[in-house]
């Protein structure tokens, strides 16, 4: 049934339909008398014509009567609902609005975003449901909150009854909304739907997906499918609304990272900053902008980044003094703010601890490595090398230690062994050096193990390579390990001059399985394996074959690397560096993820001091931290993408976590502890923004409905539901009613002509 | 304004003056000298000359104006007949309609009294006759001049009441005169048509020059009445409240036909037909119809 503006009028307008019988029936009683003399035509006129005069009567009085009713329905403004109108015919409807804020739709263009077209639509929407007659209730989810839902968030409205103060109340809410720099899906946002109170058996409820369908986002549609098929089943109406209309360039900060080389007060390190140009076409002369600590640094300018590539530039960085460092890259605005940034903080201590374990007494081969490892004098490479026995692994703690090298060692025990393994699954490095007291019995039975120990390779034996006085080829043979990438396209490399005299050979025929994580990163000339990587639990073994020193040994000199060979330096400090990078993972978080700060209660009260970034509004929060025996509140970290090795550190879990659920925003959050003797620890966290995000590829219509296929819903551009408050509820008929109402009259004036007498100028002839 | 006037408008009278009525056919003239007879010689008062024309009568051209002028002039006579004339007026119930100045009944009235006047300024002898259902007035043919009062007081006296009975009225004329003249019928003929033909023919075989005037008015021929009207008949008790613009078209077919009904019965029995609207000109009427005579008499 439709409605009317004017409904009011309707219902007094309506009897005026009976006006014309009215003035009818006071025409017949106000009849002229007239004396008559030809009465005889006249009877036989009426006696004639008396059913076509009845008829064209009665058809006249009833056009007359639906011109009339015509006027009062233009008047009152029938409203025929349209496909949108007809959503709402059952008794009670409840909409459902998911509302994507993840940064993609802070999409901009000319002088309005996708976020903006998105709140116009939920205005919108919530206006035509606010013009129904029947009892209407609107729910409204962020994706951003959705996520969290089941971490006691609230949706920004609830089962809100819509009534005459809705929109403003409306209004209030949305008002204030802006986009999060959160990578939020709708799988969250469907799922928070499941977790909503049963549909009761009155109420229809229709789901309004309001995003910018994004590509990535709907690459694997599995789950989407899957939760929309069941909404669908529920019988649920299913309405996809599209914010964005066109594709524009991008470009995003995918990464900032440290580099391999040791993390240590006053040495330089590099770092890596990545861009990805997400757009349809190259750009030239991209400027990043970096801070240390604060402080403006020289930009790095990728001069081309062609369309869909991703450009990665190294930087030296270098802090003079120990504790927690910022750095901070920004691009040029663009379409897309939120991936124009990105932080890193790096924890750089004064030195670093490295243990040497020799097994020969005098340490000698400990001697050559501790030497490349920290020269000493004016060059420091922070490194701190502390020369042991063997037993030393057993009598102490090595979690202190960046990494652990075994050099020339006979064999161990097995609470050294222990101790070792412990220590590289937790992320210790490992680099192991052979020599004239290694036993290949003792590595095999007790270190490799069949491949499940330490050890990446089942050994031979001593083994001697044979000097080929015809073919001047070099002795080692490196891959592009990045221990070995630094002597990368050198074409004189000191490399080549190392002479490679004895060897531990690998037993016959051995070859690292292809889905192993062991790799042989060196060879000899002879194609043997001189140099083995091998992952063990979250850290890194590298076996090298041969002795760590070119000291001569009872079964002779074993190479000349460590003798007036510079290569020798190099490869040990890359080595090092490849040895800690597990010890130092990438500490940046994903926005979105809650940061769970361990406060142990015998040292630290319990209220924590957060300090925002300024994207978050740079205020403070201050929590206090609760005691975590609940695993469902352990962090949730995203998935990473494909190209973001950002990952959350597994921290240890302590007996009270204080815990900011709300990290939406991207940059360097400070969690200020104060200690129970008044001293004050300040913990810095940077969070990120997943790059992919970024990329502003979107999925048509035909592309949704092939990842979408068997769920039924409907499509729309934002732009379409565009209509004036009057026409909220559907189409408005007086336009159409005003032209049947000229035809009305039309043809009541021709047959009104018809029936009456006119006259002609001339006067009748007869 | 005296009777007379009432019915004799002066405008109308000095138009008709400047014609002569004519018999179609020669009747019995008892004033002989004045009138050509039928039955003998005849008698010529000169009128007036006229410039000759092809087609005239050689025999009435002046040769002694020719002598004079060379030029060819005929004669005029004021040529008179003996006529006998008794005016036939429906003085009926539906006589009483009009819609104009003028109703039915004092349209033909004033047509029998400007006839009369004619007629008896000719010397002429005029009766009249006063009827509806029966002779309410009858007035004897005289051809004093004086006599013209006799007849306008007698139509005057005679409001229009009752039917029409056409056949008897007709068939008392003609046994009230039977002597051959002029019958001039002044009526809306809104009666039974079979006894109207009979009473005409009747006149006719009793040698009878026949002149039916139908007075009709405006709205009869036309019938534009608007809105709701209630029809009560003048002679029939019948009522009909209507819209008259629906009836229109019907009722205008059932009089055409009436119309083509009286005109060919007329033309039948060799009856002059003169259809008249109370809206036309009075002298312009009877003009026409004296133009009309004129012409066939000269045939």
């Amino acid at each position: 049934m439709p409605s009317f503006v004017n409904e009011s009028f309707l219902w007094w307008g309506l009897p005026l339909v009976g006006v014309p019988v009215l003035i009818h029936l006071i025409n017949l009683m106000r009849h002229r008398r007239v004396p008559w003399a030809a009465m005889e035509f006249l009877l036989a006129s009426q006696k004639r014509h008396q059913k076509s005069i009845l008829f064209k009567q009665l058809l006249l009085l009833l056009l007359r009567m639906l011109a009339v009713a015509a006027v009062v329905l233009m008047v009152a403004q029938p409203l025929v609902r349209n496909q949108w109108g007809a959503l709402f015919g059952g008794s009670k409807t409840h909409h459902i609005v998911l509302l994507d804020d993840s940064f993609s739709m802070s999409d901009h263009w000319a002088d309005t975003s996708a976020f903006d077209q998105a709140r116009a639509v939920v205005t919108r929407l919530a206006a035509q449901a606010a013009h129904q007659d029947t009892p209407q209730i609107f729910t409204l989810f962020r994706f951003s909150r959705a996520r969290r839902l089941s971490r006691g968030t609230q949706p920004d409205l609830l089962g809100v009854a819509l009534d005459a103060d809705f929109t403003a109340h409306l209004e209030k809410v949305l008002g204030p909304l802006t986009p999060s720099q959160t990578a939020a899906d709708p799988q969250d946002a469907l799922d928070a739907v499941d977790r909503l109170p049963p549909k009761p058996a009155d109420e229809d409820r229709i789901i309004y997906l309001v995003s910018d369908f994004r590509a990535n986002q709907w690459q694997e549609p599995t789950g989407l499918r899957k939760s929309l098929h069941q909404l669908d089943e529920a019988g649920a109406q299913i309405h996809l609304i599209n914010c964005v209309d066109a594709v524009h360039e991008n470009l995003a900060i995918a990464s900032l990272r440290p580099g391999s080389g040791t993390r240590a007060a006053g040495v330089p390190l590099l770092a890596e900053v990545s861009v990805r140009n997400f757009g349809a076409s190259d750009a030239r002369g991209v400027s990043v902008s970096l801070e240390e600590d604060g402080h403006a640094r020289p930009a790095i300018v990728f001069e081309e980044l062609p369309a869909g590539k991703l450009i990665t530039r190294r930087f030296p960085v270098l802090f003079a003094t120990a504790g927690e460092h910022e750095i901070v890259a920004r691009l040029q605005t663009d379409a897309v703010t939120a991936d124009n940034a990105r932080s890193l903080v790096l924890e750089v201590p004064k030195t670093v601890d490295v243990l040497i374990v020799d097994g020969e007494a005098k340490a000698q081969d400990a001697f050559f490595l501790s030497t490349a490892l920290a020269p000493g004098g004016k060059v420091t490479s922070g490194l701190r090398p502390q020369v042991e026995s063997p037993r030393y692994l057993r009598d102490h703690a090595l979690d202190g230690f960046e990494s652990i090298y075994l050099l020339n060692i006979a064999r161990l025990e097995p609470a050294e062994i222990g101790a070792l393994e412990s220590y590289v699954k937790a992320g210790g490095g490992l680099g192991i050096f052979m020599g004239e007291l290694s036993r290949a019995d003792f590595f095999n039975e007790q270190l490799y193990r069949g491949g499940e120990g330490l050890f990446p390779l089942p050994l031979a034996g001593p083994a001697e390579l044979v000097v080929d006085r015809l073919e001047k080829a070099p002795d080692l043979e490196v891959t592009d390990h990045p221990i070995f990438a630094v002597f990368a396209g050198e074409r004189n490399s000191f490399l080549n001059t190392v002479t490679v005299s004895r060897y531990f050979a690998a037993q016959k025929d051995w070859n690292p399985a292809p889905d192993s994580s062991t790799r042989v990163i060196a060879r000899l000339r002879n194609k043997a394996p001189f140099a083995v990587e091998h992952k063990f639990g979250e850290g890194h073994v590298v076996a090298v074959l041969t002795k760590a020193s070119p000291l001569e040994t009872s079964l002779g000199s074993w190479n000349n690397w460590g003798r007036d060979n510079p290569s020798y330096v190099v490869a040990m400090l890359e080595m090092q560096s490849y040895l800690s990078s597990s010890r130092h993972p990438d500490t940046s978080r994903l926005v979105g993820t809650p940061l769970d700060v361990p406060v142990d209660e015998a040292k630290f009260l319990p209220q924590v001091r957060f300090v925002l970034p300024r994207d978050a509004g740079g205020g403070t929060l201050t929590v206090d931290a609760t005691t975590t025996t609940n695993p469902a509140q352990a962090p949730v970290t995203h998935p990473p993408a494909a190209n973001d090795t950002a990952t959350a550190p597994v921290e240890p879990r302590a007996d009270h976590n204080a815990v900011l659920a709300d990290t939406d925003a991207s940059g360097i959050y400070q969690a200020q502890l104060t200690g129970t003797d008044g001293s004050q620890r300040i913990e810095r966290f940077a969070f990120n923004v997943v790059s992919e995000e970024g990329d502003l590829h979107k999925l048509d219509a035909e592309q949704l409905a092939s990842r979408l296929e068997g769920v039924r819903y409907e499509f729309h551009q934002a732009a379409d539901i565009d209509y004036n408050p009057q026409q909220l509820a559907g189409f408005n008929l007086s336009e159409s009613l005003l032209y049947c109402l000229i035809a009305i009259l039309l043809g009541e004036q021709v047959l009104a002509y018809a029936c009456s007498y006119h006259p002609s100028a001339k006067g009748s002839t007869r | 304004m005296p009777a007379s006037k009432r019915f004799l408008h002066p405008e109308a009278i000095g138009r008709i003056s400047r014609l002569d009525l004519r018999a179609r056919h020669i009747v019995e003239g008892f004033l002989s000298g004045i009138h050509r007879s039928p039955y003998f010689g005849q008698s010529v008062e000169f009128l007036q000359h006229r410039e000759y024309t092809p087609g005239d009568d050689l025999r009435h051209v002046d040769w002694k104006v020719w002598a004079k002028q060379d030029r060819y002039y005929v004669k005029q006579f004021e040529e008179d007949t003996n006529l006998r004339a008794t005016l036939l007026v429906d003085v009926s119930g539906s006589m009483r309609y009009g819609s104009g100045p003028l109703d039915k009944y004092e349209y033909g009235c004033t047509i029998a009294a400007s006839l009369a006047y004619l007629l008896l300024r000719q010397q002429d002898a005029v009766g009249c006759v006063a009827f509806d259902d029966a002779v309410r007035v009858k007035v004897p043919q005289r051809t004093k001049r004086s006599h013209l009062n006799s007849i306008v007081q007698a139509l005057a006296a005679s409001e229009p009441r009752e039917k029409t009975e056409m056949l008897s009225l007709l068939r008392a004329a003609v046994e009230a005169y039977p002597r051959r003249g002029l019958m001039i019928l002044v009526s809306d003929l809104l009666v039974e048509r079979t006894g109207l033909f009979k009473g005409l023919k009747l006149l006719r075989q009793h040698g009878h020059d026949v002149i039916v005037f139908h007075v009709m008015d405006d709205q009869e021929l036309d019938f534009s009445f608007n809105g709701p009207t209630r029809f009560e008949g003048l002679e029939l008790s019948e009522r009909l409240a209507c819209n008259p613009r629906a009836l229109r078209e019907g009722y205008l077919q059932a009089l055409g036909a009436y119309l083509d009904e009286v005109r060919r019965g007329c033309a039948r029995d060799g009856v002059d037909y003169v259809q008249l609207r109370t809206s036309q000109p009075l002298d312009a009427a009877l003009a026409a119809f004296l133009s009309s005579r004129q012409g066939r008499l000269r045939d």
